[in-house]
């Protein structure tokens, strides 16, 4: 898996790409992740178009690709390759680009500018660290609220991700 | 990008061969004719029918199958600039609901629910925690009163036609009437309503957390096998923190003097929790979606205690002290909404 994305981003060599797109076409669990990966990026950008046609592309083309048998041959990136490391890097820097862009700018809320809450205030300010120390004491807390939140009751247990997520 | 990476742009057609040869919802038509029938009740009642009532029937569609279908599905949850991918699996027999949720990011984690048990099972740790849910409290769908005050809160809209993981589906859009929520846009299924992606905004349309399925497979093939924990065998040995079933409605002695506009109490009681030594207050406020929920517990000793508002996700927590006592307030909610009732918590009497 990490060698699957470590080529999505262009980061193996020849022999460590080639063994890995060998991978991709003889295990289905692989391509899977493949194709995961860009559809997450996908799939969380906007709502829609997302992607089985990318999926059943895919196969067809690894279908088509020619099994490369060691040792081998010592060539230049073709351009299939190429474009399939372009695509990668596009999806890859489309990511992060998202990733950027969606920076949660709730850490300090202006809501609190207000001034029925100047009280509030100067804490909120102090938010990150306290994140960081009580979040485990948290958890226990966010279990026990989970189960009376409507939001529950229409994603079943999925917002119990909230309680275990790490943070990073 | 909505090109895929070679140009290709997706056709619009979903494989839904599968979700059609689903099995029967045997269960659906027993256990549903009754709320359904309340909440046309309540439409006609409380005049909002002409306003949003396919919005609604969407949101009674997607939390009724999330209960009844059978499906196994990998998602990612985003919130902030983290990133996680999960798997989550359900499955329903005669025993009632099974649900798997595996963290596939990070250290291993999972989360077993069997019908009103949750247990969450942290390998790296050695360690569970179990929380029994009150059985009368497990939402059979959406309450007629929380339709109502789901109407009261948002405004409700169906939008277009989308497609997720392969899926078609239906775009519903709750848009909060005032400052004090979230809105939500969702995308459900349009055969069978379950729910593919979930995101919540904020009132500059940011998006707070969200969750979307990359793959789902529904009906036939997920077996009870699939919903049983992995570490069954090995948590033999580990620390098991229980939750105690918390007693139905109890007066806690505490109280909300002004609760933000549409927040209404739905719950009181006293509980234990895993890590603290005595029972605990718990209040919950609703306003119908997004719940807010108020610890109260006596300062533990040789705490450093610290007053302030914090955030995991979309969760916006709130601390403060109240003479002895430690108050924590927290949900899914905007920080305005749970300082505001965070600072008017006082004892009732």
């Amino acid at each position: 898996m990490d060698k699957i994305s470590a080529l999505m981003d262009g980061e193996l060599e020849e022999y460590n790409a080639r063994s890995a797109l060998a991978s991709l076409k003889s295990q289905a669990e692989l391509r899977e992740q493949w194709v995961s990966f860009h559809v997450i990026g996908d799939v969380l950008r906007q709502d829609a178009e997302v992607s089985v046609d990318f999926s059943k592309q895919f196969s067809d083309w690894l279908a088509k690709e020619p099994t490369v048998l060691a040792p081998a041959r010592r060539t230049t990136a073709t351009p299939r390759r190429l474009a399939l490391s372009a695509a990668a890097s596009v999806a890859a820097v489309a990511m992060v680009g998202w990733l950027a862009l969606s920076e949660n700018p709730l850490r300090q809320p202006d809501t609190l500018s207000q001034p029925g809450n100047l009280a509030s205030a100067s804490p909120a300010r102090n938010a990150p660290s306290l994140e960081f120390e009580t979040s485990s004491a948290v958890n226990d807390y966010l279990l026990a609220h989970q189960e009376f939140s409507p939001s529950t009751a229409i994603q079943g247990v999925a917002p119990y991700v909230r309680t275990v997520s790490e943070s990073r | 990008m909505r090109k895929l990476p070679d140009g290709k742009v997706s056709n619009g057609k979903a494989p839904i061969g599968r979700l059609l040869t689903q099995p029967t919802l045997h269960m659906t038509s027993i256990r549903f004719r009754f709320p359904v029938f309340l909440l046309l009740a309540v439409a006609v009642n409380t005049g909002y029918a002409q306003q949003a009532p396919e919005g609604l029937l969407w949101l009674q569609k997607i939390a009724r199958s999330a209960r009844e279908l059978n499906y196994a599905g990998t998602f990612v949850y985003q919130h902030g600039s983290q990133v996680e991918t999960s798997r989550i699996t359900h499955f329903v027999d005669t025993s009632g609901e099974h649900e798997k949720l595996e963290a596939l990011d990070g250290s291993p984690r999972e989360i077993i629910r069997n019908n009103d048990q949750v247990m969450c099972y942290f390998p790296d740790a050695k360690m569970v925690k179990v929380d029994k849910r009150s059985a009368s409290r497990t939402f059979p769908a959406l309450l007629p009163e929380q339709m109502k005050s789901l109407a009261d809160n948002y405004q409700i809209r169906i939008g277009n036609q989308n497609r997720i993981a392969g899926h078609d589906c239906r775009v519903v859009i709750l848009e909060p009437k005032d400052k004090l929520r979230y809105g939500h846009r969702f995308c459900a299924a349009t055969d069978s309503g379950l729910l593919l992606k979930a995101k919540m905004l904020n009132e500059r349309n940011d998006v707070v957390e969200q969750f979307a399925f990359t793959q789902l497979t529904i009906g036939d093939e997920i077996g009870r096998e699939m919903v049983e924990s992995r570490f069954d065998a090995k948590s033999l040995g580990w620390r098991f923190d229980r939750t105690a079933a918390p007693e139905a409605s109890t007066d806690t002695g505490w109280a909300v003097s002004s609760s933000p506009s549409g927040f209404r109490k739905i719950v009181e009681m006293k509980r234990t929790i895993p890590g603290k030594p005595g029972p605990v207050a718990h209040l919950v406020y609703s306003d119908g979606l997004a719940a807010v929920s108020i610890f109260i517990e006596p300062v533990p000793p040789n705490t450093q205690f610290q007053h302030g508002l914090s955030q995991q996700g979309a969760i916006n927590i709130y601390t403060r002290r109240h003479t002895d006592n430690m108050v924590t307030v927290l949900g899914e909610a905007p920080a305005e909404t749970v300082i505001q009732i965070g600072n008017s918590v006082a004892p009732s009497k």
